[in-house]
């Protein structure tokens, strides 16, 4: 059977793969867990706040202010953002949350049904599969400027190019979980009475689903991804536009602040999608103790 | 004629890797009754999986014929089979319920018809109180018992099991056998069963076929005559249980000395 299934090479990330710890609950023990965490997190804080008010380190090492700011000064800037007004972050985070939120739904959605369509065919997997193996192994990032050129400086550039990022890993992954059903399964439902299409809506869909969840939390980092850098080749708006303006005034608190938003950012649409998939695949064994 | 399943001649050979071709399945010739329990045994590698998927329209044979209740089988499943492989065939996104639906969706049944139907096959199988379980939370015994459901809800007139119990301990093993000999008798199917357990086939079949070592054909076909029902826990102990077992042994026993 293995001869004549075609293979498509990619970075897929297999569905049944347990560790999920960031969605793991906090159990016995676990708050002697959360203070380690936030005293290791607190000295880090302090050692880096404290360095940059001596003058020695300040003038020999790179704990100068100017380059790394300090934790004080890039809380009181996120804060100083969060304020109306027309310094306010909310404009760019509204952006930036919109292009990635869309192309994270595009690139999702197309790499989810091209992956199953090509399942579904043998015949087009194996005249494709030369054209997708080459398109995921070329430098994605060397499309940003082209794709700024075609779509212009604005959220079509950032949804394109985020949909780039996110397509072939939702894709790979997609295809092969539509693949990964037993072939008795497939006959099984034959003696069942099931038809092809509805066995594709019953059993494979379903199964490549699970694969596609397992790829969303890579795809959200890829997307953010995407959207930041189509903000700095060009754009008016967004995080990664105040990242390249902070670059021009050399101004180290704005991109620290703008890092530490991004993170959030990313952690918050994570946990989002975590929460989603408890709902949807709460069948799985993987959350059978949860 | 009351012929449930015909083997005319059955034969099918497979192209190896290397380009030569394997004869798995020599010659069968085999008719099996309406109603009748019938279990294959074997060496392994003999081709019992293979004739088992000729019959079902799986694979279709390089030689000879499969007639299903007087039509030839010809690579579509014939609409009155129902076949219950080793492997778990359970929906893990579906309730225990909508697995044993899925047949009568698949038919496109409404859902108030099909709710009755159910529920029968659940209390037979012992599952009533499952109904709304996942299969993650079932014991590797009562998803079996599932599948088996499953099987039952598009009535076939014939079961084909693929060393159906293979993966299970002896303990549920033998439960589940005194259950599929209750559905049996209540039901009435013509089944096929493989297996590579002998106690298990005299235990359960009407008739007990022996294959040969590939290319296989049919060395003994031993009629158990220990009336039905059943008392599978009482069973092992009679002599009658031990003969036939002494009787299929000494065929088998020779396959397995001779493919060493």
């Amino acid at each position: 059977m293995s001869s004549d299934q075609v293979q498509i090479a990619g970075p897929e990330i297999s569905a049944g793969r347990a560790s999920r710890t960031q969605s793991r609950r906090r159990s016995a023990g676990g708050l002697r867990i959360t203070l380690t965490q936030v005293l290791i997190l607190a000295v880090a804080l302090g050692v880096w706040e404290a360095l940059t008010r001596i003058t020695w380190f300040q003038q020999n090492t790179i704990f100068d202010p100017f380059f790394i700011s300090r934790p004080s000064l890039i809380g009181a800037r996120i804060w100083q953002w969060m304020q109306p007004g027309k310094n306010a972050i909310w404009p760019h985070l509204a952006s930036t949350l919109y292009a990635t939120g869309l192309g994270l739904l595009v690139g999702t959605a197309s790499g989810f049904a091209v992956g199953v369509m090509l399942a579904q065919s043998r015949f087009w997997a194996k005249v494709l599969n030369p054209f997708i193996v080459s398109m995921n192994s070329m430098p994605r990032i060397a499309f940003v400027p082209l794709i700024t050129m075609l779509f212009g400086l604005g959220l079509a550039s950032k949804v394109v190019t985020a949909w780039f990022m996110v397509f072939f890993l939702v894709f790979f992954n997609t295809y092969k979980g539509a693949n990964s059903v037993e072939q008795e399964l497939v006959n099984f439902c034959r003696t069942l009475g099931g038809r092809r299409s509805q066995i594709l809506w019953r059993v494979r869909i379903p199964t490549a689903a699970a694969w596609t969840f397992a790829a969303l939390p890579n795809a959200i980092s890829f997307a953010l991804i995407g959207v930041v850098l189509a903000e700095f080749v060009g754009s008016t708006t967004g995080v990664g536009y105040l990242l390249t303006t902070a670059l021009a005034t050399l101004n180290a608190t704005d991109m620290f602040a703008s890092i530490v938003i991004l993170s959030l950012v990313g952690v918050g649409l994570v946990y989002l999608i975590s929460a989603i998939e408890r709902r949807l695949l709460h069948w799985s064994s993987e959350f059978r103790n949860d | 004629m009351s012929a449930m399943i015909g083997l005319r001649h059955l034969g099918k050979s497979f192209e190896s890797k290397s380009g030569e071709i394997v004869k798995a399945v020599g010659d069968v010739s085999l008719t099996i009754e309406k109603g009748e329990f019938v279990c294959i045994v074997g060496p392994s590698g003999c081709g019992k999986s293979t004739i088992l998927n000729m019959i079902a329209g799986f694979l279709p044979p390089t030689a000879g014929e499969v007639h299903v209740d007087g039509a030839r089988v010809d690579r579509d499943v014939p609409a009155s089979l129902g076949y219950i492989f080793q492997k778990d065939t359970v929906l893990p996104w579906y309730t225990v319920r909508q697995n044993v639906g899925l047949g009568l969706k698949f038919a496109g049944a409404a859902r108030k018809d099909t709710d009755k139907k159910i529920d029968r096959l659940l209390r037979l199988a012992h599952l009533s109180n499952f109904a709304e379980a996942y299969p993650h939370q079932l014991s590797g015994g009562m998803r079996r018992r599932v599948a088996l459901c499953m099987s039952l809800a598009v009535d076939p007139k014939i079961l084909l099991l693929d060393e159906p119990f293979g993966a299970l301990d002896t303990h549920t093993k033998t439960h589940l056998h005194s259950e599929l000999l209750e559905i049996w008798r209540e039901l009435g199917q013509t089944i096929v069963m493989i297996t590579h357990d002998l106690d298990e086939a005299v235990t359960l079949a009407s008739r007990v076929i022996v294959l040969s070592s590939p290319p296989s054909h049919i060395l003994l076909e031993e009629v158990i005559d220990i009336p039905y029902p059943r008392d599978v826990f009482e069973l092992r102990q009679s002599n009658q249980f031990t003969a036939h077992i002494q009787r299929v042994w000494k065929v088998l026993g020779n396959q397995f000395r001779a493919a060493a």
